[in-house]
């Protein structure tokens, strides 16, 4: 596959990765073929995927019962333990060494999208499955698809506490005086689809609908005793009950308008600017519906707007995408010992994505992290971008990379005539390196 | 700025500022020892459950689990929960009260991030809609008080926090690691900072974080302790130059499993706010605390041990300068017919009352600057003595 340019892997990837070339030009086609392209360095990062863990989730589930998860863990346990490890790499490695770099782009952006985060123990071995089995697969397909796989899969159902949702007429309902729980109702349609145009009683009827979810080591189902009987009545549409009316509400909720706004202005903000043009919001999410909520087509008309095109670089790098950015220039997958710099034992990105504001797979409310530059912005957050640097700066700089040129592979004509003087003015060439990784021309993408 | 000298520069500053004999303008000031902490309390806050209305007949039935356990009686109709019991020697020396069936003005679509927004923002929006200006109505109060500097108003914390941002300059606090570069590569890499408009301001915020960063004890606040040394931080915030401080304090969407969920974050605010007393000292006489939230929850529990999003809520006051010991603001009462869309604790004061009285006892802000520039829309009416 053809490289890059270094406007089109940075502004839709994570930027230049060392020892590639960069391609000419702005080519949107060159990009499109990304979303399809093997990337054999990015897939040696995979992670077991639910089926392999279920049993290893009911193992540690039995130790933790027994209370013998830390002192006596049974094989399961300690197995589901180096997973969870690899998980915590895999956000950053994978893209510092892929390829194909819109599309772990894109991985990223659906999974904040829809997010699901680590809150408590039994989340952990949930959320990287998520992101590989109901996200990645459906980047390239239907929106409505990816909502159905996201809707039902066991991250989501615990996150968003429908686990234990009932029907108030149900049979377990009126036995046992339970009752909903309208938290993930009111988050699909607020967070992952509409955003707008449906009130109280959408959700609490979605609510209805949707009680009785479960979706464990069986697979996914309604179950009997939690549904609510009747009809339910979202969006003046009428739904019955079972899994196969919620998957055609879920179908109908994609085809609406609001859905396709909402969804075509967080990819335009995300990508192009945190007040993205209006006529390319329109256009992508008319491109949307004409398509049957296809996002493929969506992206082209993103990437050959004008504005995808331009050299002025809008928008800020996440902690994330500045880590994983830094990673690919030194040729580092962020596993790596004894860097100077850093520990002996290791970069420890785990301690510090926290520093830099993005504790891994932990965003801080459904919403997922900010999308918008101020948020990134804040004092200490910048501080902890100069810190990362500093250190980067001695990993890669105290092998004798040339700031000098390490900047031009990384900005090449980006950089502004003050960056290059400040990059080579330094009196150390890892300073130099910090200089070049502590600079706003770095942190915009 | 010269990098080099900032330091020395800060430290000028500061003592200028702490002391009263030689600046004039804090001199001048009367009120210049008040002090104000607001605490976001993000993910809405069950008002129902922390301070529980157990002599309305209702409310036993609503919570046929939340409201089991025993908690310390506040008068002989509310109950605080069991686990804000290490408030209750505030509360006994008058300097712990609460607001109840309070609610900012939005009322259309319980979502936490408008919710949260209009709160900080202010605007009296039933939708939510931010101002123009898309600030912080701590920020605009801020413009509003004589003698303000960059330093009076300061957000503690890693994120940015909406209630300060604006146009009117504010620090923001955090502690941060020791730099190794060298003075020129620092001078280098400020340059760079300084030309960019979306860097310049927190490049230069970050900069004086590091000059502040020795002296101070502990790092990093994270794990049990991480409430009372918040606690700690803001106090000595507010015992340099600043007078205004906010923090977040997230936690509070509990859809199940309330009533573990409860305790710990009660017992997390608890601490804050006890550590805050204990770091301002005598200052804690001229404090005014204020936690608020976007929303109260459900009045009724629901089906898995929690509450949904809801309306009515609960403000949390406390502080020397207040006048506790009382639960304020008028109870609307439980039955079907009270409750808010037939679900939710029906809001009877509107919640930005409290900071504007407060603003207005403490900082001089003048009433019809409050209902307009910094509320609009805010009818004042009566202060209900709130503080001393």
């Amino acid at each position: 596959m053809d490289a890059p340019s270094l406007i089109e892997d940075i502004r839709f990837g994570f930027g230049p990765l060392a020892g590639r070339a960069p391609g000419p030009g702005y080519d949107a086609d060159r990009l499109m073929a990304q979303l399809t392209a093997p990337d054999a360095p990015a897939d040696q990062w995979a992670t077991p995927g639910l089926a392999e863990r279920w049993p290893l989730i009911e193992a540690y589930t039995a130790d933790r019962k027994a209370k013998v998860h830390k002192t006596n863990p049974s094989a399961g346990t300690l197995r589901l333990a180096e997973i969870e490890a690899q998980d915590l790499q895999v956000w950053l490695s994978r893209p510092a060494v892929a390829l194909c770099g819109f599309r772990e782009r894109l991985a990223n952006l659906w999974a904040n999208r829809i997010t699901v985060a680590i809150q408590g123990a039994a989340l952990r071995p949930l959320v990287p499955p998520f992101r590989d089995e109901a996200i990645r697969p459906h980047i390239t397909g239907r929106l409505a698809d990816m909502l159905k796989a996201t809707l039902w899969h066991p991250a989501m159902q615990l996150f968003l506490t429908q686990v234990q949702s009932v029907g108030p007429n149900s049979r377990q309902g009126k036995k046992r005086n339970k009752g909903l729980n309208e938290n993930l109702a009111r988050e699909f349609l607020e967070l992952h689809t509409m955003g707008r145009g449906y009130t109280q009683t959408d959700v609490t009827e979605l609510a209805k609908l949707l009680a009785g979810m479960k979706h464990d080591a069986e697979g996914p189902r309604v179950e009997d005793a939690r549904q609510e009987p009747g009809e339910k009545l979202i969006l003046g549409q009428t739904y019955q009950t079972g899994a196969a009316e919620i998957d055609r509400l879920v179908e109908d909720v994609a085809h609406r308008p609001e859905t396709a706004e909402a969804t075509a202005f967080y990819l335009a903000r995300h990508f192009i600017a945190d007040e993205p043009p209006a006529d390319l919001v329109a256009t992508m999410a008319r491109a949307y519906l004409d398509h049957d909520t296809a996002l493929t087509p969506v992206y082209r008309v993103m990437l050959t707007h004008p504005a995808a095109r331009a050299s002025e670089r809008a928008k800020l790098r996440s902690p994330h995408e500045y880590v994983v950015a830094s990673l690919r220039l030194g040729g580092l997958t962020g596993t790596e010992a004894g860097l100077r710099g850093f520990r002996k034992d290791g970069m420890k990105l785990e301690d510090r994505m926290k520093k830099l504001g993005q504790p891994i797979y932990e965003a801080p409310s459904p919403e997922g992290w900010p999308e918008t530059a101020a948020e990134w912005l804040s004092p200490p957050m910048v501080s902890a971008r100069l810190d990362w640097a500093i250190d980067m700066g001695r990993a890669i700089g105290t092998n004798g990379a040339d700031p000098r040129e390490l900047a031009d592979f990384a900005l090449g004509d980006l950089a502004s005539p003050m960056l290059r003087r400040a990059v080579a003015g330094a009196e150390q060439k890892w300073e130099g390196v910090t200089v070049l990784l502590s600079s706003p021309d770095f942190s915009r993408r | 700025m010269d990098l080099l000298l900032s330091r020395r520069a800060f430290l000028i500053g500061c003592s200028a500022a702490a002391s009263p004999l030689v600046t004039p303008v804090t001199f001048a000031q009367a009120k210049g020892e008040n002090r104000l902490v607001v605490i976001v309390l993000r993910g809405a806050m069950d008002g129902l459950d922390v301070v529980r209305p157990t002599g309305d007949l209702g409310f036993a039935a609503l919570r046929p689990t939340l409201a089991a356990g025993q908690g310390p009686a506040l008068n002989d109709f509310f109950t605080l929960h069991p686990a804000a019991e290490p408030l209750m020697p505030l509360w006994r020396a008058g300097e712990l009260g609460f607001a109840h069936a309070t609610a900012t003005p939005y009322r259309q679509g319980r979502s936490h991030f408008v919710g949260q927004d209009a709160l900080e923002n202010g605007t009296d929006a039933l939708d939510g809609t931010p101002t123009q200006a898309h600030d912080g109505w701590l920020n605009r109060a801020l413009g509003l008080i004589p003698g303000a500097h960059a330093e009076t108003g300061v957000s503690v914390g890693q994120q940015r926090l909406l209630l300060l941002e604006g146009a009117t300059p504010t620090d923001h606090w955090f502690p941060v690691d020791e730099s190794p570069l060298s003075p020129q590569g620092l001078q280098l890499i400020a340059a760079l900072n300084e030309a960019d408009p979306l860097f310049a301001a927190p490049f230069a915020q970050a900069q004086r974080l590091a000059d502040t960063a020795d002296g101070m004890t502990g790092g990093v606040p994270r794990g049990k302790g991480q409430y009372r040394q918040l606690g700690t931080y803001v106090a000595q915030r507010l015992l340099g130059p600043s007078r205004i401080a906010s923090f977040s304090f997230g936690g509070w969407d509990m859809h199940k499993d309330q009533a573990r969920a409860m305790a710990g974050q009660l017992g997390g605010l608890s601490d804050a706010i006890v550590a805050l007393k204990e770091g301002l000292g005598a200052a804690w006489g001229t404090t005014l605390v204020l936690g608020i939230t976007e929303f109260g929850r459900t009045a009724r529990e629901n089906g898995t041990g929690g509450t949904d999003h809801g309306t009515g809520g609960l403000a949390i006051l406390a502080g020397g300068a207040l006048r506790g010991g009382q639960v304020f603001g008028k109870w609307p009462g439980l039955g079907e017919s009270a409750l808010f869309e037939s679900r939710d604790l029906m809001p009877t004061t509107d919640v930005r009352s409290y900071p504007a009285w407060a603003l207005q006892a403490l900082f001089g802000v003048s009433g019809a600057d409050l209902e307009t520039r910094v509320f609009p829309g805010l009818d004042l009416d009566r202060d209900p003595g709130l503080v001393l």
